[in-house]
């Protein structure tokens, strides 16, 4: 009888066990990471230090002998549900296409910055343009709409902000005034700023709040013609080499640009400085720094010949 | 410095920022007034920011 009973209530207890086993816990389910639902841009925000720039650049290209052109930048940033902030400028380069009445950027350049600045951060994506007109013609062209009503398209919340520079002006220099909620005002220059969305049938006024912050990419600004240089070799070497690493770097006055490609094992790295139309090439491990002189060609051919090397030795 | 808690819709978004930043590195934002949680940004991929470079129109005065 106790036998029995021993017996029945062992096999409960293993019952129980198995139970246990056979149903384990339910997986935690993790959702998916939220997905921004895009709205009408209610607050838009322009750090300080792209106000600068834009002043900046465009008192400085009116002294150029080009002064005449229009010129412009691509604008950087991060959209919000409801808010676009803008955080840095990509000039239109010195191989734009430009004259009195259009601008059309050097897109390459643009592109390797925008992989540089994207290094640290992958939020960061282009939020607006950016350009001049001649004469007093604050709001953009008909043939700007044109333009931008496709373009926006491509933007997250198919919604971008615009601005219009131009040189009409009467305030005080040195000082930057809000002659409008959506106009800028700096001595005799003046941005006003507009957005527009997909469907829209004409620009809005777009005011705008001032927020304390550099130009993100305004480091890269001195180095732009080693950019626009070097602009399709360093666009294949940075899709095709996910751990390199760009930088400006300035000596003795120059601006360069410094490529650190880490190699696999103790440490060492090929690391490219350019330099004008100068590319000196190195590797780097803990027994120092040797300079390389592979045969004179492209950028990406000459580090795919010194990586391939590297790989053999 | 506002102390309550948050409420409900409130928590569920800082949850999925946390998330998001720990299963894809989503960016966490920050009020820069006052270092408040301020929601979260999607990344985007290389592709989809070339692209939108690479197609700015050319614009016109006229």
């Amino acid at each position: 009888m106790l036998q029995s009973l021993w017996k029945a209530g062992w096999r409960r207890v293993q019952l129980w066990a198995e139970s246990l086993r056979a149903a384990p816990p339910a997986p935690f389910e993790t959702p998916e990471p939220s997905r921004v639902v895009y709205q009408s841009i209610q607050r838009f925000t322009v750090r300080d230090g792209v106000c600068q720039t834009l002043f900046d650049d465009f008192a400085q290209h009116r002294r150029t002998q080009r002064g005449d052109e229009e010129i412009g930048w691509v604008l950087l940033g991060r959209r919000e549900a409801r808010a676009i902030h803008v955080l840095a400028t990509l000039p239109a380069g010195a191989q734009r296409e430009s004259s009195v009445t259009h601008v059309r950027f050097n897109a390459a350049a643009q592109a390797v910055a925008s992989r540089i600045l994207r290094q640290q951060d992958k939020s960061l994506g282009i939020v607006g343009i950016v350009h001049t007109h001649p004469g007093s013609l604050r709001h953009p062209s008909t043939g700007d709409f044109q333009g931008d009503s496709q373009w926006v398209t491509r933007l997250r919340g198919q919604e971008g902000v615009f601005a219009i520079g131009t040189a009409d002006a009467q305030g005080a220099s040195g000082q930057l005034v809000a002659a409008q909620p959506h106009r800028q005002i700096l001595g005799s220059l003046a941005f006003s700023w507009y957005a527009l969305a997909h469907g829209d049938l004409r620009y809005r006024k777009m005011p705008l709040e001032l927020t304390l912050g550099d130009d993100l990419a305004k480091p890269l600004h001195p180095v732009w013609p080693v950019l626009e240089r070097h602009a399709e070799s360093l666009d294949r070497v940075m899709q095709l080499l996910s751990r390199v690493q760009a930088e400006p770097t300035r000596h003795e006055s120059r601006a360069g640009l410094l490529l650190r490609i880490p190699l696999p094992g103790d440490g060492s790295a090929l690391k490219v400085l350019l330099e004008g139309d100068q590319m000196r090439y190195y590797v780097e491990s803990p027994r120092g720094l040797t300079a390389l002189d592979p045969p004179v060609g492209p950028l990406d051919r000459s580090m795919f010949l010194i990586l391939a090397e590297l790989a053999n030795a | 410095m506002d102390f309550r808690p948050l409420n409900d819709t409130e928590r569920q978004k800082l949850i999925d920022a946390l998330r998001g930043n720990a299963q894809s590195s989503q960016a966490i934002l920050m009020n820069q007034r006052d270092t408040s949680f301020a929601g979260s940004a999607d990344e985007m991929s290389d592709d989809e920011v070339i692209s939108a470079i690479k197609s700015v129109p050319c614009h016109y005065a006229a």
